[in-house]
C-alpha cells in the first residue's frame, strides 16, 4: 500500500491484488473525489487526524454503492406501486404551454 | 442492583414471566440504557437500568407494574428505542418494559380498514403483511424500519407523509393502557375500538398519546389503514436562494392539492452539509442555495393531475427540477435516516465521528426565516465555545394539509466521545435557548421528538401554562407512587407540594 497522508492503511486482505489498485481519484469539490462513476468519497486528506480509513477492494465499494440503489429501489416499491416522473410531468406542462 | 429490587422483587417477577424473560446480565441492561440522542459517554452508566423484563401479554405487563406499584420500584417502558427525547431512557434505573416481543398481527380487518397489533410490530413489518391485501399504515417517521407502534404512541409520533394521511395520533384509532396502578383501561374516540369520531366523555386517547411512559404502557393498538397508494411522486428542486425557496414551499402548501403528502424546504446550511457528504449535492453547481421536496401519494390519475399542479407553481416561482435520480433517490432516503453512518467536520475541516442530533419545534410559516436565523446563530455561539458541535442545517417539513405549521428542525453534530461536562453543560443551555425562541415565535418546543430532555424540558411549564398543572394533577391522580418514569417531564413536582 502506498503511505500518502489520508489513503487507506492496512494489510490487503483480497488474494487478487488488482482490487486493491483503485482508480485515480478525481477531485470533484473541495472535500470530495470520484474514483468510481457516480460513486463519490471524502477526499482522504481530510480524513488524517480522527477517523482512519478502512481497506476496501473494490468490487465491495461498488457492491456497498449497488446495495444502496437496491434499498431505494426496494424502499419506493414498498411505498407504492409506481413512481412518477418528474420530467415526464414538466415536458407536459412545457408542450401545452408552447 | 438499587436497595428497593430485592431478591423478592426478582422472584415475584419471574414467577410472572418466567426466568427467560427477566434479565439482569449486563448486556441486556447496557442494551437499552439510552436512545439515539447523545449524551456525554463518561456519564452512560447513570441510566443502566436494573434490570429489564420482556412480557409477552397484556396480563403479564399489567403484573410487572402491579409488582413495581407494590414494591415502589421505577418502571420505564421501552419499545424500538429510536426517540429523540430519552421518554426510553431509566434515568431512574428501575425496571425497563421491553415490549417486543408484542409484537404480534392480532386482527385485519379488511371491511372496516382496520387492523389490531402489539406494541413491538415494526411498520415496516406490518405494512409488508398488509401490503399483501393492498393497504398500508401509513405511519412513516424517519427511523420507519426500526420504530415500533408502542412508541409512537409513547411520542405521539410525527410522520412524514402526515398532512395527507395524519399523523400517529390520527391513525391510532383506540389503544389499550396498563395504568400506573395495574389497571387495563382502552382510550380512543368514545369507548368503541373502531371508532374515529366519537362525542361521548373526554377524548382520552389524547390525554395518553405521548405520554412518554409517564401515564402506562401501552399494550394494543387498533390502527386506520389505507389503500396502498398507486403512485408517488417527490419532485426536488433547487434555488439560488433561501427566501425564493421559502415562498415556493409556502405556495405548494397553501394549493390545496388532495393528494399532497407534505413540502420540505432545506437552506443554505443544509444544502452546505450536503455538499460534503451526499452523492446527489456533491456535483450541484454553486448557485444551488437552498432546496424544496414536494411528496404525493394516492391514486395514479389523482397524483398525476396533482404533482402536474405542483410542478407548474414551482417552475412558475423560479425553481429549478433537479431531476428523476435525483428526486426519487433523495426522497426514498428519508424513509430511513437512522441508517445513515455520520460524521461532522471540525473547525478545520478534518472529519470526525459525530453523532446526529435535531432540536425540533412546531413553528408557523409566517416565523419560519426569524427562527432559522436565531437558532443557527445559538449553535454558531456553542461551536464556538467548544468545537465538538457541528452545525447541519435546518429544515422545515409541513405538518397539515394547509401549510399552517412546520416542522422545524436544526441538525447538530455532537461528537459524544468528546463531550466533557462543560461542553454538555452548554449544549444543554443552547437546547434551553433553541426552545425559548420558539415559544417567543407563538410555537410549540416540540412537534416530532417531544420536550422531556434537560435544557427545553425547563420550559414545558411556560408553553403549557395551566396545562402544566392539569398534567401534574393528572400524574398524581394515576400514579400515586410516582413509579411511571418518574424524573420525566419535570413531573416529579406533582409530588413535591404533597403534606
Amino acid at each position: 500500500m502506498n503511505e500518502r497522508a489520508g489513503e487507506p492503511r492496512g494489510t490487503p486482505g483480497y488474494r487478487y491484488d488488482e482490487q486493491h489498485d483503485a482508480p485515480p481519484a478525481r477531485q470533484v469539490s473541495d472535500v470530495a473525489v470520484e474514483r468510481f462513476e457516480h460513486i463519490f468519497e471524502v477526499d482522504p486528506k481530510l480524513m488524517t487526524v480522527h477517523v482512519a480509513q478502512q481497506l476496501f477492494p473494490n468490487w465491495d465499494t461498488l457492491r456497498i454503492a449497488a446495495g444502496r440503489g437496491d434499498h431505494l429501489e426496494w424502499m419506493h416499491r414498498h411505498w407504492a406501486g409506481t413512481v412518477l416522473s418528474g420530467q415526464e410531468l414538466l415536458d407536459e406542462i412545457e408542450r401545452e404551454s408552447s | 442492583m438499587t436497595a428497593q429490587l430485592t431478591d423478592r422483587v426478582l422472584d415475584e417477577l419471574i414467577a410472572a414471566l418466567g426466568k427467560d424473560y427477566v434479565l439482569t446480565s449486563k448486556t441486556a441492561r447496557m442494551n437499552r440504557a439510552r436512545v439515539p440522542a447523545p449524551f456525554p459517554v463518561h456519564r452512560w452508566r447513570e441510566r443502566v437500568p436494573d434490570l429489564v423484563v420482556m412480557p409477552a401479554t397484556t396480563d403479564e405487563v399489567a403484573t410487572v407494574v402491579r409488582i413495581a406499584n407494590e414494591h415502589r420500584i421505577p418502571i420505564v417502558p421501552r419499545d424500538g428505542g429510536t426517540g429523540l427525547t430519552d421518554g426510553a431512557v431509566p434515568e431512574r434505573r428501575g425496571i425497563v418494559v421491553d415490549v417486543k416481543r408484542m409484537n404480534d398481527i392480532k386482527e385485519i380487518d379488511l371491511e372496516n380498514r382496520t387492523c389490531t397489533v402489539g406494541p413491538g410490530i415494526n411498520m415496516l413489518k406490518l405494512n409488508e403483511v398488509l401490503a399483501k391485501h393492498g393497504l398500508i399504515y401509513p405511519d412513516d417517521p424517519a427511523s420507519y424500519p426500526c420504530s415500533l407502534v408502542g412508541g409512537r404512541i409513547g411520542t405521539s409520533g410525527w410522520s412524514l407523509v402526515g398532512s395527507r394521511y395524519g399523523h400517529t395520533r390520527d391513525l391510532v384509532l383506540s389503544f389499550e393502557i396498563v395504568l400506573p396502578t395495574g389497571r387495563v383501561i382502552r382510550v380512543g374516540d368514545g369507548g368503541g375500538r373502531k371508532v374515529s369520531k366519537s362525542s361521548s366523555g373526554y377524548q382520552l386517547k389524547h390525554l395518553f398519546m405521548g405520554h412518554q411512559g409517564t401515564l402506562g404502557i401501552a399494550t394494543e393498538a387498533t390502527l386506520k389503514l389505507y389503500p396502498k397508494p398507486e403512485a408517488e411522486f417527490s419532485p426536488f428542486w433547487a434555488f439560488a436562494d433561501f427566501d425564493s425557496a421559502y415562498a415556493c414551499v409556502g405556495r405548494l402548501a397553501r394549493a390545496g392539492v388532495a393528494t399532497f403528502a407534505g413540502a420540505v424546504l432545506f437552506d443554505e446550511w443544509k444544502v452546505d452539509y450536503l455538499r460534503r457528504d451526499d452523492e446527489a449535492y456533491i456535483p450541484q453547481p454553486e448557485d444551488v442555495r437552498a432546496l424544496v421536496c414536494a411528496v404525493c401519494y394516492g391514486n395514479s390519475d389523482e397524483v398525476r393531475a396533482g404533482g402536474k399542479r405542483l410542478m407548474r407553481i414551482a417552475r412558475d416561482a423560479g425553481a429549478r427540477y433537479l431531476g428523476d435520480e435525483i428526486s426519487q433517490g433523495d426522497w426514498a432516503a428519508r424513509h430511513d435516516r437512522y441508517a445513515t453512518p455520520l460524521h461532522g467536520r471540525t473547525a478545520d475541516g478534518q472529519v470526525a465521528p459525530m453523532s446526529w442530533h435535531c432540536e425540533d419545534a412546531a413553528i408557523a410559516y409566517t416565523d419560519l426565516a426569524t427562527v432559522r436565523t436565531a437558532w443557527h446563530d445559538i449553535v454558531a455561539g456553542l461551536r464556538n465555545k467548544h468545537p465538538v458541535f457541528d452545525d447541519w442545517g435546518m429544515f422545515f417539513y409541513t405538518s397539515a394539509d394547509t401549510g399552517v405549521d412546520y416542522l422545524t428542525e436544526i441538525d447538530v453534530g455532537i461528537w459524544e466521545q468528546e463531550l466533557d461536562d462543560a461542553s454538555w453543560a452548554a449544549w444543554v443551555d443552547a437546547k434551553r435557548e433553541i426552545a425559548a425562541v420558539a415559544l417567543r415565535h407563538g410555537g410549540s418546543i416540540s412537534a416530532c421528538h417531544g420536550s422531556c430532555r434537560e435544557g427545553e424540558v425547563d420550559l414545558v411549564p411556560e408553553e403549557l401554562g395551566g396545562g402544566y398543572d392539569v398534567m401534574l394533577a393528572v400524574k398524581r391522580s394515576l400514579d400515586p407512587n410516582n413509579i411511571m418514569n418518574p424524573g420525566k417531564y419535570g413531573l416529579q413536582r406533582a409530588y413535591e407540594d404533597q403534606p
